[in-house]
């Protein structure tokens, strides 16, 4: 691992460079999406436009990406996120990562921005910056295959836009293996501001531990307990993410059209036990991942990859669609074209609503199907048009629901905060996630600290989903530690099974700069106050956006187990600026950032 | 009569999704009922287990008490994101 370097490559001069890593970066922010966003902090300027060449693309991987600990292949890409106008930092797994891992690199920085489309060819050390006019406007599958064609070797792994991130849409993601995304924040459309279609990477390098003894040590104990975890070895392999359809539905907290509900009646029809029986062709796995939640799934003659959780909800019950068929086929499509299924499922939701409350005019559909709850037609059709950016609508869909909703003058039907859409769980049935959705560093997001963990599954403690009290705490130390995780490498899933000391006893034995889980955790810390200055420096105003959509926080749920109940966050948000060590309007104070070496 | 339903891997055990119940007074009970009935020991501790949307945690465990009109939902231990 010692011997990673840095990669960067000048899309708009051509040049290429390699470079050491920062030891004393890599100290304080692990790798991943912390070494990345000190980089992004450091070198992108205050207030740069996202979609400018000024802004930079981080492809970016932990110390134990490609290695041999449990789902050590996760990869991510950070910059200025075009939807949010935070920083973005989305994390995918499959095998893209390790594959670059091998290469003998940790980071590759793309800078400027290229006359033509192009596509970055990694082998090893060395780089070509390539054309890739003849992919220009296909799909990331079929762009996938001819990328494999043009490098003529089939064992490279490809990481690429589709039509939406090429039409910049804000809510456009990156997807290698052609089913798995760094979907979130409008990732894809940094690329395609770059007129970057692709970066192809292939390696013949190996990972070595800094302690291989230690190591095999750490394996030994944390493979066990994976081995032993009900989740990890039997709920998410049997049922993959969609096994939580029932139980989030259960509490109520199952968002329904546009977040209007958050109790679907027909919900089993969508849920993981009936897609098991129904789609499902068989479980996939990501490089090194003895869990494999992922689904091969099929419909009719076509085959893919999903859907997830989130993605059946986004494009299921949340446009109020039932039948797993039309929403696995948005799923395909959302993959094709290059879009994050929770936004495009968030924004299509918004119009929906809009349309039924008579705010967009049947005039603006041309031609296309009326954008009504529970179609499964104009959802696929709608979906398609946001990924080409086509026509009226689908040009306003491809900015994202905020965009969407402000242009028809009704802010108040995008469910979103700091304009990214909310994922899967009702902040008014689990009080914590919606802390974590209001003050999450990349906008609306239940991966920047999982508080659904606690509140509705019991893990690792079973804490109220309806009470408030001590939460900001849960929530800070789930920030903290799914920092650390995302920096490592590692998959979150993992976290079912592993406690803090597992993460660090595999970081000292793997990485070697990292001694201890206190260390560990404090890097979690120190690189979310770090995300949250950049947010502050790029204009973020914490009074007025660590805050949740209106609805949540004042129309009671209508129906369900948490039935009359809205969100509490003014009782919890105070308490979380101060448990973090930031004054009363959620800036961190000097004392934080000096304790913490920013 | 509560009606109680399952999921997961719960359901091979019950044999099927949904059952109804007569004369549990609390979820004590109910659980040593669907033991005799599915002829498995059920452990409500290694389990997930709500009544009306709320988990056992958080309403008495095995006291919860149980009324007609009730819905108990059983589901293993689960995860995701």
């Amino acid at each position: 691992m010692a011997e990673k370097m840095l990669m960067r490559v000048n899309l708009t001069t051509g040049a290429i460079s390699r470079e050491p890593l920062n030891e004393a970066w890599l100290k304080d922010f692990i790798g991943g999406r912390g070494y990345a966003t000190k980089l992004i902090y450091e070198e992108v300027p205050a207030k740069t436009d996202p979609l400018s060449p000024e802004n930079k693309l981080v492809l970016a991987l932990g110390p134990l990406s490609g290695s041999n600990v449990p789902t050590g292949g996760r990869s991510m890409a950070v910059t200025k996120g075009p939807l949010t106008n935070c920083i973005a930092c989305s994390n995918t797994g499959g095998f893209w990562g390790a594959e670059f891992s091998r290469t003998g690199n940790m980071f590759l920085v793309v800078e400027g921005k290229a006359e033509k489309p192009v596509y970055i060819w990694i082998r090893d050390d060395k780089a070509e910056i390539r054309s890739a006019s003849f992919a220009w406007g296909m799909d990331t599958a079929v762009s996938t295959d001819r990328f494999l064609k043009d490098v003529d070797d089939e064992k490279a792994r490809v990481a690429c836009i589709g039509p939406s991130g090429e039409k910049l849409s804000k809510i456009a993601c990156i997807i290698n293996e052609k089913g798995r995304a760094m979907g979130r924040s409008g990732v894809g459309a940094v690329m395609g501001s770059k007129n970057l279609k692709a970066v192809v990477v292939r390696g013949t390098g190996t990972w070595t531990a800094s302690d291989p003894e230690g190591l095999k040590e750490a394996l030994r104990v944390g493979m066990q307990k994976i081995k032993e975890n009900g989740v990890t070895s039997q709920g998410l392999p049997t049922y993959g993410t969609a096994v939580l359809v029932n139980i989030v539905n259960a509490v109520g907290g199952y968002p329904y059209r546009n977040f209007q509900g958050g109790y679907m009646a027909e919900a089993d029809k969508q849920s993981g036990e009936t897609l098991a029986a129904t789609l499902l062709t068989g479980k996939k796995a990501c490089y090194a991942c003895p869990i494999a939640c992922g689904r091969g799934t099929k419909v009719g003659d076509k085959e893919g990859e999903g859907p997830e959780y989130e993605s059946l909800w986004s494009l299921g019950s949340n446009c109020g669609v039932v039948e797993l068929e039309p929403i696995t086929l948005a799923n395909y499509l959302c993959n094709e074209l290059g879009m994050d299924t929770i936004s495009a499922g968030g924004t299509i939701s918004a119009a929906m609503e809009l349309f039924e409350k008579g705010f967009l005019p049947a005039s603006d559909l041309e031609g296309g199907p009326e954008p009504k709850f529970g179609s499964g037609e104009a959802l696929l059709y709608w979906v398609e048009k946001m990924g080409h950016a086509e026509g009226k609508l689908g040009k306003l869909l491809a900015e994202g629901s905020a965009r969407l909703c402000e242009a028809y003058g009704h802010p108040e039907f995008s469910i979103t905060v700091k304009k990214q859409e909310l994922p899967a769980y009702d902040p008014r049935a689990v009080q914590g996630i919606g802390l974590t959705y209001a003050t999450s560093n990349r906008g609306a997001c239940h991966v920047r600290g999982y508080m659904t963990s606690a509140e509705v599954l019991g893990i690792p403690e079973k804490l109220d989903p309806w009470m408030t009290e001590g939460k900001p705490g849960w929530t800070m130390a789930f920030n903290d530690m799914t920092a650390a995780i995302d920096s490592s490498g590692m998959c979150l899933f993992t976290s079912f099974a592993l406690s803090a000391d597992d993460y660090a006893a595999f970081l000292k034995a793997g990485a070697g700069f990292i001694g201890s889980t206190e260390e560990m955790m404090r890097c979690g810390e120190r690189i979310w106050n770090l995300e949250r200055l950049f947010n502050l420096r790029e204009g973020l105003d914490p009074l007025k956006d660590d805050t949740l959509p209106k609805r949540l926080l004042e129309e009671p749920l209508p129906e369900g187990a948490s039935k009359g109940m809205v969100s509490q966050l003014p009782k919890m948000l105070p308490e979380y600026y101060k448990v973090r060590g930031w004054d009363e309007r959620g800036i961190p104070t000097e004392a934080k950032l000096r304790e913490l070496g920013l | 009569m509560v009606r109680v339903q399952f999921f997961g891997q719960v359901r091979g055990i019950a044999g099927g999704k949904e059952t109804e119940v007569v004369d549990c007074p609390d979820v004590g009970s109910l659980f040593s009922l669907l033991s005799e009935r599915f002829g498995h020991q059920l452990r409500p501790e290694s389990l997930i287990v709500m009544v009306n949307g709320r988990h056992i945690a958080h309403t008495g465990f095995l006291e919860t008490p149980l009324e007609s009109g009730d819905l108990v939902s059983i589901f293993p231990v689960i995860g995701g994101g």
